[in-house]
């Protein structure tokens, strides 16, 4: 059984410490990965982390004017980084304190070190970050190294009545990590970064037992190096941690293969306020009565913190192959996922743009680069157009990725290809379909640049029915444009969306949507308002609250309508038992006024 | 100096003399027949048409929307179920199942479109003289066919009505509705296929048990509501009005349309009420019968031929007003949770009590707004005051009332199609010539009712009887009273409320009482928001103290002061329909009870036709006056009330319907009724029909 020590320098984690001297304080990502409008004019992305770092992508200048209205004359810098005068003085709780130094666990009382736990990624924090300041951030960060320090810190937290809010990544979108205004204890924010360790492998079982604080990246790499991977890949992999895709249930783009978390988990340790809930045996599957795992998955942080985690692993393929289809229209496409589906040959990932989204992803060509070359050009273009009579305002495209043997990649190509041309696909080539992941890991660094431009951005997805998909991506879509005139937004709004995952019963649906707030005073505001609607149409349309962002506390309004006010009330049970004292109060799922009123 | 003065009047003035300048325009409308009268009709019909679509269409031809119907969820699951309780094969079912698409669908086709336009073309400009539109609502429509699919909902108060709707958009440009049609037009040999191609589907009025057509026919209509393939035209009033008020609204064909935007299958559904209105209605005869219980003819081509003769006389102006289109979302928003269709499949589970509740609001937004949108004629004002002047009146006076009742007609947001330029002798003289018919002005400058010619399907005694053809006069002039009701009828109910009090004073709270009970029992008879009666009766007691001469102090209406011509006039033009209403339960009242002293129960026709010849021989004993009250509309509209009031219940028995009156709320209402009006006093052999009758071969 291999090991990992933690002081191998082999497995040195990518991000120090001080996440802010690698990270962008108020932004996506990498300090030195920036999309820039260069001394050319054109859109260049920064640094020489991605396949684009450094190139120009000569369309996207053009894009950013012709479809939001961008004014290049007209920008919103960011404020200044911001300095510990401008940042909340902490609320000390000093007996905690005592008590946390003579357990021996790190912590900080730092304003920056605070200010980076105190958001996570939506549209609203980011702005803030830009434009104001937080009215209540984390008072104390604390590192606690191993599950037993976990122990500790929540025993003292509850002897002291302290807040603790679980931190992993930091990438949540869903508000989950802002700290509730009207919170008087102390907050302590519980960075699980330091409990990064593959505390070991299981080969004949094919598990491995992972502390979860590890981030993505970190896990797939370390994993690699053995020959093997969890296959679990959200696209916020460079950044999320093992700990928040449990707490949030989050899915990988290679969900058809490897499976969401909730299948990859094999055993999970939650130390809560009433102790530490576990399984005794990591097996296949059991009848023990609701699953308790089922507690622990998405609980955002509201019951007790994750510690270590046993996920399934797998050897890595051998063959790894991007592919793309060219469709006549959305609607084609969709038949044919609905197909694949149908005959459950999904390869690992397949995607479907919307015309919209296949436009953007076509502005994000670079230039003259030898890698990247688009199926939409020379003979291929007038093939489809010409020929085959594709509409270039209505054409979509779907993105696959194949993963197994040769064999196995070969035969699923065939019958996917096969399937495709039913529905008037024809084969798009390899390169198209790798920008199309592409896309969706610039996607995050893209907003920085539109909030430079006075461009809001966001992205929000949702689960639906096969046979609402089509009718939930139309009316979202109008619904976006029709609340955004409605309220005045002078320019056209971009509203894009695309089928991310296929499941026996129906599809994950992701939207992006972004607008031009030029001559708005209040442009997040407009956004939250613009976003419910959509949330509300995405209801009414059979669409789910949520497929794996969560809800936090961003989508909470809707979750007694989801899941009933008697579904309510057995969450509310669970926490009353687990949380009598509220220390995990960060107020997700359930409000903290909900919460109040019915304890 | 004066010459420059001169030029730079010149320069901008062609035409100063208004008698001078053309009524192709006037106040936001548009005529459409003046270019028709003066290019070529041919390049007119084969101009090539450019069509807005909606932006998510896609496109199909008719057999396609047959094809997707065939094949659909809803068909395929109410194919099984039939299929299932009768033992029948699906194979055979199907069949059926394409045999109703058969009937029902329609055969859009360009060619036959434009063969319509020139037939229609050359009948407007013969029947009308100028055939105005409101060119905004055109704008605004022909920009929402695009961005959402279109409901027309039209008024109905002529056979005119849908050939003008599809005439206006052929005009415009714009895509020609789908039209559901009653099946009467379907078996008209050469016109049954015409209007098929041009966009009539043919739907059966009654069907609500038969599942398969049930499932068929709302498919139908919902596959081309969501694709948008054109936009979709029906009546809400369900059938023609034929007293020209607008008539309660029915809601399968809307429950049908409105249900693909609650179980979210469209963004949204823009519903565009168009009112239309006639300076003359091409059937004002053939209505006064059938009220009288003529039965009306059959439609078919030959009959069309016949009325041909109706081709050569004037039928003055037509205004269309295409209204602003309702958006269904924004309607619904916040009152209903569309949720709750996301548990099952959207082809089974039917609409929920309180979506059904919203779409019964929606239809009588819908009315409401059809009824502000009308124009009123002239004759409308003169036909009011004749009402009231049964008897005749001399011009002059005819003139001055009529100008102080367009006063009182714009004071309540009426729009009189009023021309500016001429004197008001004038315009009243004018239209006594197009209503000739019914109308003579003698060489003494004194208006009075007078028929000229009854349709040709009255026999020759019925025009001898004299009850029957002032009936004829009285309800043919009525039709256009009844244009100007809606705009009356709740201050007039005030009015009638406070003019027939006994007291010195009447509180509000009182006053509402009285006002609420009248709407009740109304409730057929005029279009009333359901829930609204506080607000109406609020807004119209407004009105009153404003400018309408109600008195009040310290929240006590003061009678005698508020007793006034406005008051006495508003009382006037309501007193049939009170006492129409009064005489129904006096009827009641009378029949004979069986050995537990319940009266008999008998059919709802039956009933009409027994109330009929009560109200005969009351005004060959004149006993009563309005010759109105014969309508069966009125009758059978007070039946129903009176049944909803819970005065009458109802009882099936083999498959018909009777009618069974509690007497002790009839004559609770009764009672009630009769403190508003001077009552008649029946005789009581009157009350029991003699063996010899008057025939009068009701028919309803």
């Amino acid at each position: 059984m291999p090991s990992f020590q933690s002081d191998d320098q082999r497995y040195a984690p990518t991000l120090p410490k001080r996440r802010q001297e690698l990270l962008k304080w108020n932004g996506w990502g990498y300090k030195d990965s920036k999309f820039i409008l260069n001394k050319d004019n054109h859109v260049e992305l920064t640094g020489e982390r991605y396949r684009l770092s450094g190139l120009t992508m000569p369309l996207l200048r053009d894009w950013m004017i012709q479809t939001l209205g961008v004014n290049l004359e007209h920008k919103s810098p960011a404020q200044p980084e911001r300095t510990a005068a401008d940042i909340p003085i902490p609320i000390k709780n000093e007996a905690f304190l005592l008590d946390l130094k003579k357990a021996g666990i790190p912590f900080s009382d730092d304003s920056q070190d605070r200010l980076f736990r105190a958001h996570g990624h939506t549209l609203h924090e980011i702005f803030i970050l830009r434009e104001g300041m937080f009215q209540r951030l984390p008072d104390l960060v604390a590192w606690p190294a191993s599950h037993s320090d976990v122990v500790k810190v929540v025993a003292l937290a509850a002897k002291h009545n302290v807040v603790i809010m679980p931190f992993g990544g930091g990438t949540s979108v869903s508000a989950a990590l802002e700290c509730p205004v009207t919170e008087s204890r102390m907050i302590l924010s519980l960075d699980t970064s330091q409990m990064n360790k593959i505390l070991w492998i299981d080969e004949q079982n094919l598990t491995a037992r992972i502390e979860a604080g590890v981030i993505g990246q970190d896990l797939e790499r370390w994993l690699a190096e053995k020959g093997y991977c969890t296959g679990h890949e959200p696209d916020s992999i460079e950044f999320s941690s093992l700990g928040g895709w449990v707490a949030t249930r989050a899915s990988g783009m290679k969900k058809n293969i490897y499976g969401n978390i909730e299948d990859l988990l094999v055993h999970v340790q939650m130390v809560t306020p009433q102790g530490v809930v576990e399984k005794s045996c990591q097996v296949p599957r059991m009848s023990s009565g609701p699953d308790i795992h089922h507690f622990i998955l998405g609980s955002e942080g509201t019951l007790g913190v994750i510690t270590e985690v046993t996920l399934k692993i797998r050897p890595i393929p051998l063959c790894k192959k991007y592919g793309s289809i060219v469709f006549p229209d959305f609607e084609s496409g969709v038949g044919c996922l609905r197909e694949v589906a149908r005959q459950r040959c999904a390869p690992a990932s397949i995607r479907l743009m919307d015309n919209e989204q296949f436009q953007f992803g076509h502005a994000l060509k670079p230039e003259s680069s030898s890698y990247f070359s688009g199926i939409v050009d020379g003979i291929k273009k007038f093939y489809i157009t010409k020929i085959k009579g594709f509409k270039p305002q209505e054409l979509s495209v779907a993105t696959l990725l194949f993963e197994g043997t040769n064999e196995e990649v070969a035969a699923q190509e065939k019958r996917v290809y096969e399937i495709a041309a039913k529905f008037g696909g024809l084969p798009g080539g390899e390169d198209n379909g790798q920008r199309g992941y592409m896309l969706t890991f610039v996607i995050a660094y893209l907003r920085d640049i539109g909030f430079d431009y006075h461009c809001v951005a966001e992205s929000f997805e949702t689960s639906v029915p096969w046979d609402r998909v089509l009718d939930l991506c139309r009316n979202v879509k109008d619904r976006l444009h029709r609340e955004c005139k409605e309220r005045g937004v002078q320019f056209p709004a971009f509203a894009t969306c695309r089928v991310t995952q296929t499941y026996d019963v129906g599809a994950c649906v992701y939207f992006y949507f972004a607008f031009n707030y030029r001559s708005m005073s209040n442009p997040v505001h407009v956004y939250e308002q613009i976003e419910a609607c959509a949330r509300d149409e995405i209801l009414a349309n059979g669409g789910s609250i949520s497929h794996h962002h969560g809800v936090g506390k961003l989508r909470q309004r809707w979750l007694p309508r989801t899941v009933s006010e008697v579904g309510i009330g057995m969450m509310r049970a669970v926490k009353q038992y687990l949380d009598p004292q509220d220390i995990f109060a960060n107020g997700n799922l359930i409000g903290p006024g909900q919460l109040e009123s019915k304890l | 100096m004066s010459s420059s003065e001169e030029q730079s009047r010149n320069s901008w003035i062609i035409e100063d003399d208004p008698s001078k300048v053309s009524s192709k325009h006037k106040d936001g409308f548009e005529d459409i027949l003046e270019e028709r009268r003066r290019t070529s009709d041919l390049r007119f019909i084969f101009r090539s048409r450019d069509v807005p679509v909606y932006k998510y269409s896609h496109p199909r031809s008719a057999q396609q929307i047959k094809d997707d119907v065939l094949k659909s969820d809803r068909v395929k699951y109410a194919v099984e179920q039939v299929s299932e309780s009768t033992g029948t094969s699906t194979k055979e079912v199907y069949e059926e199942v394409q045999a109703i698409l058969d009937e029902m669908a329609h055969a859009y086709k360009l060619g036959a479109i434009r063969a319509l336009a020139m037939v229609l073309t050359k009948t407007m400009k013969r029947l009308y003289r100028r055939l105005y539109v409101n060119e905004e609502g055109i704008n605004k429509l022909r920009s929402t066919i695009k961005e959402y699919p279109v409901i027309i909902l039209p008024s109905h108060r002529s056979y005119a009505d849908f050939l003008l709707v599809s005439y206006l958009f052929y005009n415009y440009d714009l895509p020609l509705p789908v039209i559901a049609a009653a099946m009467d037009f379907m078996s008209m040999k050469f016109m049954g296929w015409l209007l098929r191609s041009a966009g009539a589907f043919y739907i059966r009025r009654t069907f609500s048990n038969d599942q398969l057509y049930w499932a068929v026919f709302t498919e139908y209509v919902q596959t081309q509501v969501c694709n948008g393939d054109a936009p979709v035209e029906f009546y809400v009033e369900g059938t023609r009005s034929r007293t020209a008020k607008t008539y309660v609204p029915k809601l399968g064909m809307l429950k049908a349309s409105l249900e693909p935007y609650f179980k979210a299958h469209i963004p949204d559904l823009m519903v565009v009420p168009i009112s239309i209105s006639y300076d003359r209605t091409l059937e004002e005869s053939l209505y006064a019968y059938e009220l009288l219980g003529v039965p009306k003819p059959k439609e078919s081509t030959s009959g069309l031929l016949k009325a041909r003769s109706i081709l050569s006389e004037d039928f003055g102006n037509v205004h269309m007003f295409v209204g602003e289109p309702i958006s269904v979302r924004q309607f619904c928003d916040g009152k209903v949770d569309r949720i709750v269709h996301s548990t099952a499949p959207r082809y089974i589970a039917s609409l929920t009590e309180s979506e059904e509740a919203l779409i019964q609001d929606f239809a009588y937004h819908v009315v409401l707004e059809q009824q502000k949108q009308m124009i009123i004629s002239p004759f409308v004002l003169i036909a009011t005051v004749l009402m009231q002047n049964r008897d005749g009146i001399p011009l002059r006076q005819l003139v001055k009332e009529v100008e102080w009742l367009k006063r009182q007609t714009a004071n309540l947001g009426g729009y009189v199609d009023w021309p500016g330029s001429e004197s008001a002798e004038s315009v009243v003289q004018h239209q006594l010539q197009l209503h000739g018919n019914i109308l003579t002005l003698t060489d003494e400058a004194f208006v009075e009712l007078r028929q000229s010619k009854p349709p040709p399907n009255v026999s020759k005694e019925m025009q001898r009887d004299i009850v029957i053809s002032t009936g004829a006069l009285q309800i043919m002039t009525a039709l256009y009273r009844n244009q100007l009701l809606y705009l009356f009828v709740r201050v007039a109910f005030i009015a009638v409320s406070v003019n027939s009090s006994l007291h010195d004073t009447l509180t509000l709270d009182e006053l509402y009482q009285r006002y609420s009970f009248l709407e009740q029992l109304f409730q057929r008879e005029f279009i009333f928001m359901p829930g609204h009666t506080r607000q109406d009766f609020d807004k119209s007691i407004l009105h009153l103290t404003h400018g309408g001469g109600l008195m009040m102090d310290d929240n006590r209406v003061l009678i005698k002061r508020s007793t006034n011509k406005y008051s006495t006039f508003l009382s006037q033009m309501f007193e049939p329909f009170l006492l129409g209403y009064w005489v129904v339960c006096q009827y009641l009242l009378s029949l004979p009870g069986d050995i537990h002293g319940k009266p008999l129960p008998k059919t709802h026709k039956a009933t009409s036709q027994d109330v009929q010849q009560l109200v005969v021989r009351l005004l060959q004993e004149g006993v009563v006056k309005h010759y109105e009250i014969q309508s069966l509309d009125i009758l059978g509209n007070a039946l129903l009330s009176l049944t909803s009031m819970g005065a009458i219940t109802k009882d099936k028995r083999n498959g018909e319907v009777y009618l069974c009156p509690n007497q002790i709320v009839v004559s609770r209402i009764s009672e009630n009724l009769g403190r508003y009006i001077d009552l008649p006093s029946i005789p009581g052999s009157l009350l029991v029909p003699e063996v010899k009758q008057v025939a009068v071969p009701a028919k309803l």
